[in-house]
């Protein structure tokens, strides 16, 4: 398998020697692109349950940045904090789907805006 | 270049569908034009391009069920990206941990917050689902932002400074050092160690004794008994992904992997106390309750009363 990937991705074994400035900023437009559908995602949507998942995308969006600056920079620690970030993004999940779950039983609707007397 | 790229939120769902795909095309295209030799792999520009429609697919379904499968989708393509930049370990990892188990418990959390279409009525979308908030409004923010995000990219970039060459071609790989046992599986396997000999452990540190300027190692027989001498290091040998970033993981960043740990548990507990909770039940969604309820109930009543003849016991 890691053969397989070695010679359609990388060409060589080990980190491929080309990785430049240019290719670095195609993987960071892709990844601003991607927060950006998350955000605007996250404000036009009304269900939580998509609100929610529109975060996740945004999450999505900075690990692409951080383990494309760690290629770049040939360190590991870009990948080593998507790890933790895989592992918030687990966290946040489930308490956030209690939360839905509850709200949902207090109301029976999905809609983010019954809550608005919430604010304050 | 793409601060004016046309994009919309949700309402007129094909037309922006096209126009933000040609905007997403051409940002990269024109940034590909830009630099025509340093292109990226052609496989980046499928990932991308289906990660980016995918993505944009969440946003716009209707239906949250689809949306969540798109995000799958999105993942997917994503851990493609990653395998390009050579993370393979992530990648993988986020397909089992995020299209396998955080997308699977939306989709429960999904079925079991909607109400189920009752029986011989069709589905219906329900009225937060179909209308969008604030589209105009978003997308303007979201284009702002996006200049923000792409003018700090364009000046940051070109200031970055390159790797040096000897990190870049692997040449001081320390972390070589300390698998003894890998390096030791290769040579056997190329055949430079003889039968019974092993590479040499340094017994403080448990590490393999490598000189990186001649490429060699320290072997020796039985046991750490008879001559030490020097051996070619095999080349090509290098660690894989999973192994550099165990390393990272446990030996640059212990702690945070204990309050990762915590977080998790902290997670699990908040989930548990937050789902036994008993919940008062709205005013007005009680009365809505109650009053469906007893339409049901006289229903059944009066079926069982044209049935039988008889009420039920209730």
């Amino acid at each position: 398998m890691s053969l397989l990937i070695n010679s359609v991705f990388l060409g060589q074994a080990g980190f491929p020697a080309e990785f430049s400035a240019p290719a670095l900023s195609h993987y960071i437009l892709v990844s601003a692109l991607m927060f950006i559908i998350g955000l605007i995602g996250f404000i036009t949507r009304r269900n939580l349950i998509v609100m929610f998942l529109c975060t996740e995308l945004m999450f999505q969006a900075a690990g692409i940045a951080m383990v494309a600056f760690g290629r770049y920079h040939l360190d590991l620690t870009g990948q080593t904090f998507v790890v933790f970030v895989l592992t918030v993004a687990a966290a946040e999940a489930s308490m956030a789907l209690a939360l839905i779950v509850l709200l949902f039983r207090r109301k029976e609707s999905l809609n983010a805006e019954e809550w608005q007397d919430m604010k304050g | 270049m793409c601060l004016a790229l046309p994009r919309r939120g949700v309402s007129p769902q094909i037309l922006g569908a096209i126009l933000a795909a040609t905007a997403g095309g051409l940002a990269l295209v024109a940034l590909g034009a830009m630099n025509p030799t340093q292109l990226p792999n052609v496989y980046f520009y499928v990932f991308s391009s289906v990660a980016l429609g995918g993505a944009l697919r969440v946003i716009t379904h209707p239906r949250p069920v689809y949306a969540a499968l798109y995000f799958v989708l999105t993942v997917i393509a994503t851990a493609g990206l990653f395998l390009i930049l050579s993370a393979e370990f992530m990648a993988f990892a986020l397909i089992i941990v995020y299209a396998g188990a955080i997308l699977i418990t939306y989709l429960f959390v999904i079925m079991l917050a909607t109400q189920a279409p009752q029986e011989g009525e069709i589905e219906v979308l329900t009225e937060y689902d179909t209308s969008a908030r604030e589209p105009i409004a978003a997308t303007v923010v979201g284009f702002l932002l996006l200049a923000v995000l792409s003018t700090m990219m364009f000046t940051g970039v070109a200031t970055l400074k390159a790797p040096t060459a000897e990190k870049r071609d692997g040449m001081t790989d320390s972390l070589l050092a300390d698998t003894p046992r890998k390096i030791e599986r290769a040579m056997r396997s190329a055949g430079t160690l003889e039968p019974g000999e092993h590479v040499k452990i340094d017994t403080a540190s448990g590490t393999a004794q490598i000189d990186f300027a001649a490429r060699t190692v320290a072997v020796t027989g039985t046991d750490g008994e008879g001559q030490t001498r020097l051996a070619a290091l095999p080349t090509n040998l290098s660690l894989s992904n999973a192994e550099r970033l165990g390393f990272s993981l446990l030996r640059d960043h212990p702690g945070a992997i204990e309050i990762a740990g915590v977080i998790l548990l902290m997670a699990m507990l908040g989930a548990v106390v937050l789902s036994r909770k008993q919940v008062q039940i709205d005013e007005d969604a009680k009365l809505l309750q109650s009053r469906s309820l007893a339409a049901s109930l006289a229903k059944s009543n009066i079926d069982n009363r044209t049935n039988s003849g008889g009420g039920i016991a209730s």
